[in-house]
């Protein structure tokens, strides 16, 4: 009996256990099974809400949404001995690789649908409808596809979409089967024009099979953008850019053909291809692989080869000028060489390239290749190869980067109401059609569109030194704190020798009083040298002129004697503030921050002064001087736009905005309102102050009236011959030139200066409504480029299309 | 007269009715979904509680000191039929070979071989003295040795071990001296290592045996039931979903529902208060034929009712356990509630000869 009640113990106790782990699973854990049971029993399916469409400020649709059929396969309805053979099926339908296919529903997501092909003819859906049995899982449903109607217009504001990426999908709205806005308004709205997706929540069984609908919310479409751009400005403002690139490149062949006129045709090759051998040479110093220039000791002197690894300069030449097939030169391009079947490179290490040699073959120049031994013949439709880059070697193919650094390369406009802030047009060149995307985008054309950054939108990315359009900011300093240079530069070009210290200098106190500008600018440095700086009008000079006329005829000696001034009276090695007042006018009119406007990836510039000097030499950036300290010099050089002095062409818009309309900088903004469906607005982007500047309205008016004067002054006006064939209005219209100095080295000890264009326009004078800023980066000077271009730009808003006359070289100046 | 044990007869009857409508819940839905009807599986089943009632009744009825005379027969006869299982007579169902087919219905004679295996054991030992002697213990190890071996070729690893347990409790309540159990105990562990070395377990029964510890790294079929075994259950919650209320039940997410996993149909839609209600009355069945075992004199009933309890026992806590996962899937039935005929007949055939005891207690011992 005792052994029976142990034995019952023990049963009592097995009992116990079963009750304490129900307790535990029933009880204390219930919720996390409960949690676990709902989510294998409910399938949630997504639905796509219709994206919101973008209208220009008249109405006029830019960006839209079309239905297309999309094939959408569902693998929870296919059975995994089902899967390859579907597999096998689409692909042999849709004409890919069966990995592809494969590869597209490795991607996991919510709904489990996933798009294999998204533009069906009515014939395959018919045929896919029909043959039902062997697409398990597959339908054919009507999915929306973004239409952008006017292609090129206004590309960089819209921006595009495309699936996203690990960084979108953080976002909790987003995944992977969704479209997300990449760039432009598309990106920076893109929370409101997605809309909110649909959700179906169906119950099912432990198969999948779906037994009833729980519940269904149904999409919200997106909010439609109505923006402050219109688009037949826009489209002038993108011709005329389009027409004043090319002629900046014109210009530049012509100017080519001036300076190689000397040279003949032999000579210039025979150039080329010492440069070649000078390439050769350093590149064969870099080589690593003793063997191969052992290896290569034996070929022929005519034909020395160099081995060189990818993202090696191949070939550096000067006076290269690779040309399209007008005859025009070409920035930079992609080189695709596909390699024959003779020479695959499968399997050959190292892989390695070398260059031949350039022969002349029917007036185009070619250069032959090898490729691992192997020889590839390049054509290039060139007069010489130039920069001749190779980027990668693949098995099939070379890619080579071919560059061309003096060639005009690219082309900005802003125009932007002064009176609150609306973007009236935006363009950047080189453009692209935002249609592109729609299906996606070959790893060929994204890789020629992005060397050639097509996708970068440099009105607000691009940061350029304005040049001297930056000379309103000094002036306005000078009227509003009546600060003009010293007189000494008057008429004395002996000056050199003496310290600005020891001149008897008297400051001019008016605008009316007359300085002289000599054409050269000497100056004592502390260590007692003297420093010469040259006016772009040198040897001749611009003469007797005041503050006013200074602007008006782009004077830089003026406006570097009043830096000068500013830096002797103010400089103050330890406290910065105080002497830091041009750089206070500056930011001011919003130079060296961001504007906020409602485009992504804006840049902010650069305003410097010695604390960003001195933490650039801290951190030994290698953006500055390493030795000596923030100069003189250097607010010189910022006092005409120059040195380190970087703004967007926004930037310049904006604060030019601010000067003309009385002091107001605004937010720049390209989005007005978001309406819905129903047009009803349910969202509003209104116009807003960034910050006042309290500007005495004398200033104002002698700024706008010395703006109009370089349109309309025959005899300084920098604008004046690009301007000279407006036509009716011209005396409403102001502005300023600007010239960029960039030097650009090429090889050893050769370079030359290539300039970026300005022009900044307004317009009407009197109470400005437009404010025009062109930029050619590599495009020349602003008188002659930049202005011509602007000048067709204003003939549109002011006088009407028929107004827009030819566009013709205005007279280099800066 | 013969009073009968109402509190055990009437678990019985609340435990095979609780059953019945389990068991329906559970295939309901599926037959519905399948356009049969919804009451197929209930109705099969419920002809073999009948029966099952028949089958208590007449064991009730008949006395053991009778029975006790068929012992050897009836031993032999399940035996060979163990025998013919395994022949090319037998029935297989995936990797095993465990019926009989007899026309309209299949038989599984292992489940009769328990209580064959129970009445033989008792019935040798009732003749041995206390303390046993060795010779005793062999003959008990070959009597349920032989058809335990023919069980596990066929092969069924739970029913084996039901065989071992109820030898094992028998022995040990019925006077084996602690080294003689020591010895059996020493013997069962190096046969299962032997087993285990010789690579005569069945692969899929070491995984069933070792899968249960962490269900979520094994994607086989075997984890996948108790896993959604374990969610029915965990999401019944402290009073379940309601009859008919049960989503997992009603989606079917858990397989074979209505026979091995029947438990997790009380779990789901009766939560922890039903799960525990019906433990209870388990436990309210297992302390009555405590109570037969304490209140017999005759060794022979003693033994047998001893055998009986150890085995519904031993399929009350190895089912249930499978279900919450603290035990590993052996394919057990759940005494009186799982689908399935043949246990159900032979588990209250069983309870009938436990329940022949009690009221014959007072009758005089003949042994």
């Amino acid at each position: 009996m005792m052994r029976l009640g142990f034995v019952g113990i023990v049963f009592a106790a097995l009992l116990a256990t079963l009750g304490l782990r129900l307790w535990t699973m029933q009880v204390t854990e219930a919720s996390a099974y409960e949690e676990r049971a709902e989510r294998q029993q409910v399938r949630v399916v997504t639905t796509p809400a219709p994206r919101g469409d973008i209208f220009d400020v008249n109405g006029v649709k830019l960006a839209g949404t079309r239905s297309a059929l999309a094939v959408v396969v569902d693998l929870a309805l296919v059975d995994e001995d089902e899967v390859d053979q579907l597999v096998a099926n689409l692909a042999a339908f849709l004409d890919t690789s069966a990995s592809e296919i494969h590869d597209q529903l490795s991607v996991r997501n919510r709904g489990a649908q996933i798009t294999v092909a998204e533009e069906l003819t009515d014939a395959q859906a018919v045929f896919l409808l029909e043959h039902r049995e062997d697409f398990p899982g597959v339908t054919v449903i009507p999915q929306p596809i973004r239409t952008y109607p006017l292609g090129e217009i206004a590309a960089h504001v819209l921006g595009y979409i495309g699936r996203p990426n690990d960084e979108d999908l953080k976002r909790e709205d987003v995944d992977g089967t969704d479209f997300v806005g990449k760039a432009g308004v598309e990106r920076s709205y893109d929370v409101q024009l997605q809309g909110t997706e649909g959700i179906v929540q169906y119950q099912v069984d432990a198969r999948r099979k779906i037994l009833s609908l729980i519940g269904e919310e149904p999409p919200t479409a997106g909010g439609s953008l109505i923006l402050t751009i219109d688009s037949r400005v826009q489209e002038q403002l993108q011709n005329s850019l389009r027409d004043g690139l090319a002629q900046a490149r014109r210009l530049e062949m012509d100017e080519r053909r001036v300076t190689l006129a000397e040279m003949s045709r032999r000579e210039r090759l025979s150039e080329a291809l010492s440069e070649a051998r000078l390439a050769a040479a350093e590149a064969a110093r870099d080589a690593t692989d003793a063997a191969t220039s052992t290896a290569e000791e034996g070929v022929p002197r005519e034909r020395e080869a160099i081995t060189v690894d990818p993202g090696k300069v191949l070939a550096s030449l000067y006076d290269g000028l690779p040309i399209d097939s007008n005859g025009v030169c070409i920035p930079v391009e992609r080189i695709t060489v596909p390699l024959g079947g003779a020479s695959a490179l499968s399997g050959i290490e190292p892989r390695s390239v070398r260059l031949d040699a350039i022969t002349e073959v029917d007036g185009e120049f070619v250069a032959t290749v090898s490729v691992s031994g192997v020889v590839e013949s390049v054509r290039f439709h060139t007069s010489f190869a130039s920069t001749l880059q190779v980027l990668h070697i693949m098995e099939d193919r070379i890619v080579l980067l071919h560059s061309d650094p003096w060639c005009p390369v690219r082309a900005t406009g802003v125009i932007l109401n002064p009176n609150d802030g609306s973007v009236i047009a935006m363009s950047s060149f080189p453009s692209y059609d935002p249609t592109v995307f729609v299906g996606g985008l070959s790893a060929e054309q994204w890789a020629s569109l992005s060397t050639i950054r097509a996708f970068q939108n440099f009105a607000v990315q691009g940061v350029y030194p304005p040049a001297s359009t930056f000379k309103v900011v000094p002036y306005v300093l000078a009227m509003e704190e009546n600060f003009y240079p010293m007189d000494r530069g008057t008429g004395d070009k002996e000056f050199g020798d003496q310290t600005a210290e020891k001149v008897e200098a008297v400051p001019l106190l008016t605008d009316t009083d007359e300085y002289l500008c000599s054409g050269e600018f000497r100056f004592t440095l502390s260590d007692g040298s003297v420093q010469t700086k040259r006016d772009w009008k040198w040897p001749q000079g611009h003469g007797p002129l005041d503050l006013h006329g200074a602007l008006e005829a782009s004077c830089n000696l003026y406006f570097w004697d009043l830096a000068l001034r500013l830096w002797e009276e103010r400089r103050d090695d330890s406290g910065i503030d105080k002497e830091n007042l041009l750089q206070e006018y500056a930011r001011l009119f919003g130079f060296g921050s961001v504007t906020g406007i409602d485009l992504p990836f804006e840049q902010a510039g650069l305003v410097p002064d010695r604390a960003w000097f001195r933490n650039e030499q801290r951190n030994n950036t290698g953006r500055v001087r390493s030795d000596d300290p923030w100069v003189g010099g250097d607010l010189m050089d910022f006092a005409v736009g120059q040195g380190a002095a970087l703004a967007t062409p926004l930037q310049l818009a904006n604060g030019f905005a601010a000067m003309v309309n009385g002091g107001t900088l605004w937010k720049p903004r390209v989005v007005s309102h978001i309406v819905n469906g129903d047009g009803e607005i349910i969202d509003d982007n209104p116009k807003r102050v960034l910050s006042t500047v309290d500007l005495n309205p004398r200033t104002v008016e002698m700024l706008r009236r010395s703006l109009q004067q370089v349109v309309n002054n025959q005899e300084r006006g920098t604008g004046w011959f690009a301007f000279k064939d407006f036509g009716a209005n011209v005396e409403l219209v102001g502005g300023k030139t600007g010239t960029g100095k960039v030097i650009k080295t090429q090889s050893g000890d050769r370079f030359r200066q290539v300039d970026d264009a300005f022009f900044v326009g307004v317009a009407p004078i009197n109470a400005p409504q437009w404010v025009v800023v062109i930029v050619l980066e590599r495009g020349g000077s602003g008188g002659r480029v930049a202005a011509p271009v602007a000048r067709q730009v204003l003939q549109y808003l002011m006088n009407g299309a028929e107004g827009v006359t030819e566009l013709a070289p205005g007279l280099d100046a800066d | 007269m013969l009073k009968p044990d109402l509190i055990l007869v009437l678990s019985y009857l609340i435990i095979s009715a609780i059953g019945l409508l389990m068991i329906y819940s559970a295939t309901a839905p599926g037959l519905e979904a399948a356009g049969r009807d919804p009451a197929i599986e209930l109705r099969s089943q419920a002809f073999f509680v009948v029966i099952g009632f028949i089958a208590f009744g007449a064991m009730s009825a008949a006395s053991l000191v009778e029975i006790k005379g068929f012992v050897g027969p009836m031993y032999l006869v399940s035996v060979v039929l163990l025998i013919l299982v395994l022949s090319p007579l037998g029935e297989s169902e995936g990797l095993a070979q465990r019926w009989l087919d007899l026309g309209p219905i299949q038989f599984q004679p292992s489940e009769f071989a328990k209580i064959a295996v129970i009445l033989m054991v008792a019935s040798a030992l009732a003749a041995s003295e206390v303390p046993l002697k060795w010779n005793a213990v062999a003959r008990v190890i070959v009597i349920a040795g032989v058809p335990a071996l023919l069980i596990f070729r066929q092969p069924d690893l739970g029913t084996t071990l039901v065989f071992a347990f109820v030898v094992l409790v028998v022995l040990f309540v019925g006077g084996a001296t602690m080294r003689q159990l020591g010895f059996l105990f020493v013997a069962t562990v190096v046969g299962t290592v032997g087993i285990f070395q010789l690579k005569i377990i069945k692969a899929y029964q070491l995984t069933r045996l070792t899968a249960f510890i962490d269900p979520d790294s094994h994607s086989l079929d075997q984890t996948y039931s108790q896993v959604q075994s374990e969610i029915a259950i965990g999401s019944g919650g402290l009073f379940g979903k309601g009859l008919f209320e049960g989503s997992q039940t009603n989606l079917q997410f858990v397989p074979v529902q209505s026979s091995d996993f029947i438990f997790t149909a009380v779990g789901e839609q009766f939560g922890f208060v039903g799960s525990i209600i019906v433990i209870g009355l388990f436990g309210l069945m297992l302390f009555r034929l405590f109570m037969i075992a304490v209140a017999t004199r005759s060794r022979f009933a003693f033994l047998v009712t001893v055998g009986i309890t150890a085995m519904i026992m031993f399929h009350v806590f190895v089912n249930i356990g499978m279900t919450v996962r603290i035990m590993p899937i052996t394919g057990l039935p759940l005494p009186f509630m799982s689908a399935g005929g043949t246990a159900f007949v032979a588990l209250s055939a069983s309870l009938g000869l436990a329940h022949s005891a009690w009221m014959r207690r007072d009758l005089p011992v003949v042994d």
